[in-house]
């Protein structure tokens, strides 16, 4: 919020005291959000990177299936056996 | 409510004013702000109900009655917590969940994620238009006409440079989805027994079969989506959500929960006329034509209407979940408030997202009953694992502080329902090897 606003609103306060005002996140000033640019890739314990580990190859695995299922429901295999 | 407007003029906003409603009175002041940050959760949570959704609680419905309503109330607390996560991170970050797990989990994860969620959500988009193309031709409409017909809707609903045009008009649709209480209510069951039913979870008659596995699974899967963390955080970031609103926010998300569940019953009821009626049917457009004998055609509409409003629902939202991870991944302008000149690849990648679906239902013969089933299998795969990146971002202290973080009890909640869904997802997983592991029904 600019030094500027803070005044105004501030003055409006000050002239309205049983009053307030809302303002629609859209219409309002942005705020300075947590920096993640800066910080890097999380850190993480040995058994959490062991963990993410063994859940990649649980993906990989289970996409493999997938695709082998797909295909196989699509009749692709009982095509090549022909 | 009496209000007036209150305009500060500032130099760090666009349009060089800060433009606020005066109120008198604290309650005056919480309503009018609730209503403001309001949205993104009603949005995610009513858009999740979508035609995927409409067939498989009017299935449950017409297979167990009301015996599966318990699981519904279960589900409410769970997608209320995973959702209330993403509040929080899209509130504290101000950045969408793709841009989040590249920055802090690297490539390799940004990637699978990322093209895991863009290959769901356009099999999803097939199957929404797939129920678009089946409800209009019910209702005599061509889908020559219709299928494109509802494309352009569809992308003209987001092009306007307007997040808030954009979500007044989703919101509206939303509420339409009140409708399915009129419907439900027409064909309903016994009160005692969806109350019983409701809060009671009862096993129904024939125990626990494979079919039954599969449609709790089913039910799951269709009420916590993958699409949903990565929508909802980028919507809260492109609304710009600010600190103080994260209460608001939260109940945002409690009361588009709450509405979900009440809605996706009151779909569970329909299917338990066809069960009490005895009418056997293939899909809800079906259904709808079927209990016209004995509820009017008035419902049998009504149904149609809605399954149409449920596709453009879940179409609009998954699309932009895909646009919007697309555009924070590749650092392109991504947002609702940017007029299409200024967000090319942003617009380029939602049309094309709603054109290609669209185009591929209309393609004759297209193998639709595998999307649906490759859809169900990818998204209760892809869910855990989202789940867990989510969590493991909520748990960094360092970067979000005490405010925005997980409490211990949060932690408690959360690895609950991933060991479950992880439950869920091996069950499917080993349906897929061994089609026979369960007994048949």
């Amino acid at each position: 919020m600019t030094l500027n606003m803070m005044r105004e609103r501030k003055r409006f306060d000050d002239e309205h005291q049983d009053s307030f005002i809302v303002v629609h996140p859209l219409d309002d000033v942005q705020e300075e959000k947590v920096d993640t640019a800066g910080v890097g890739p999380l850190r993480l314990t040995t058994s959490v990177k062991l963990s993410l580990m063994a859940l990649r190859g649980y993906l990989i695995l289970m996409t493999l299936l997938l695709l082998y299922h797909v295909m196989d429901l699509s009749g692709l295999f009982r095509q090549w056996k022909w | 409510m009496a209000s007036r407007l209150f305009i500060a003029s500032s130099t760090a906003t666009t349009n060089g004013t800060v433009r606020g409603r005066v109120v008198h009175s604290k309650w005056t002041k919480a309503l009018l702000t609730f209503l403001m940050v309001s949205g993104p959760g009603l949005i995610v949570m009513e858009a999740d109900n979508d035609a995927g959704a409409v067939s498989t609680y009017v299935q449950a419905g017409a297979q167990y009655g009301t015996h599966l309503l318990w699981t519904l109330l279960l589900l409410l607390p769970v997608t209320y917590f995973i959702q209330e996560m993403v509040v929080r991170l899209g509130i504290a970050t101000g950045k969408g969940h793709a841009t989040m797990i590249y920055q802090r989990f690297g490539r390799w994860w940004g990637h699978f994620s990322l093209i895991d969620l863009q290959l769901v959500n356009f099999l999803t988009l097939v199957t929404e238009f797939a129920a678009i193309s089946l409800a209009l031709s019910k209702m005599n409409v061509t889908p020559i006409i219709g299928v494109p017909l509802a494309a352009i809707i569809l992308i003209t609903l987001v092009v306007t440079g307007s997040y808030r045009r954009w979500e007044r008009i989703v919101v509206f649709l939303c509420l339409l989805d009140i409708a399915w209480l009129t419907i439900a209510f027409k064909v309903g069951a016994p009160l005692h027994e969806v109350v019983h039913n409701t809060i009671v979870p009862t096993v129904p008659a024939g125990g626990i079969t494979a079919s039954l596995v599969f449609l709790i699974i089913a039910i799951v899967g269709t009420t916590i989506a993958p699409w949903q963390l990565f929508f909802q955080q980028s919507c809260v970031a492109d609304k710009r959500l600010r600190f103080s609103d994260l209460k608001w926010g939260r109940l945002d998300t409690f009361v588009g929960a709450c509405f979900t569940i009440v809605v996706a019953g009151c779909m569970m009821l329909t299917g338990n006329a066809a069960l009490t009626h005895r009418i056997g049917f293939n899909d809800p457009a079906q259904l709808a034509v079927d209990i016209t004998s004995f509820a009017g055609p008035a419902v049998r509409t009504g149904i149609l209407l809605l399954m149409i409003n449920a596709a453009v629902l879940g179409t609009t939202a998954v699309s932009l979940s895909s646009a919007w991870a697309y555009g924070e991944v590749r650092g392109w302008p991504h947002s609702l408030e940017l007029p299409v000149r200024k967000a090319k690849g942003f617009y380029f990648v939602y049309a094309l997202c709603v054109c290609a679906a669209a185009a591929i239902v209309l393609i004759p013969r297209a193998p639709l009953q595998l999307i649906i089933v490759s859809v169900q299998v990818l998204a209760g795969l892809m869910l855990p694992s989202a789940i867990i990146f989510l969590q493991l971002l909520l748990n960094d202290k360092e970067l979000l502080g005490e405010r925005f973080s997980n409490r211990p009890w949060n932690n408690w909640v959360n690895w609950a329902i991933i060991l479950v869904l992880f439950a869920l997802s091996l069950v499917l997983a080993a349906q897929v090897i061994c089609p026979r592991l369960f007994p048949g029904t």
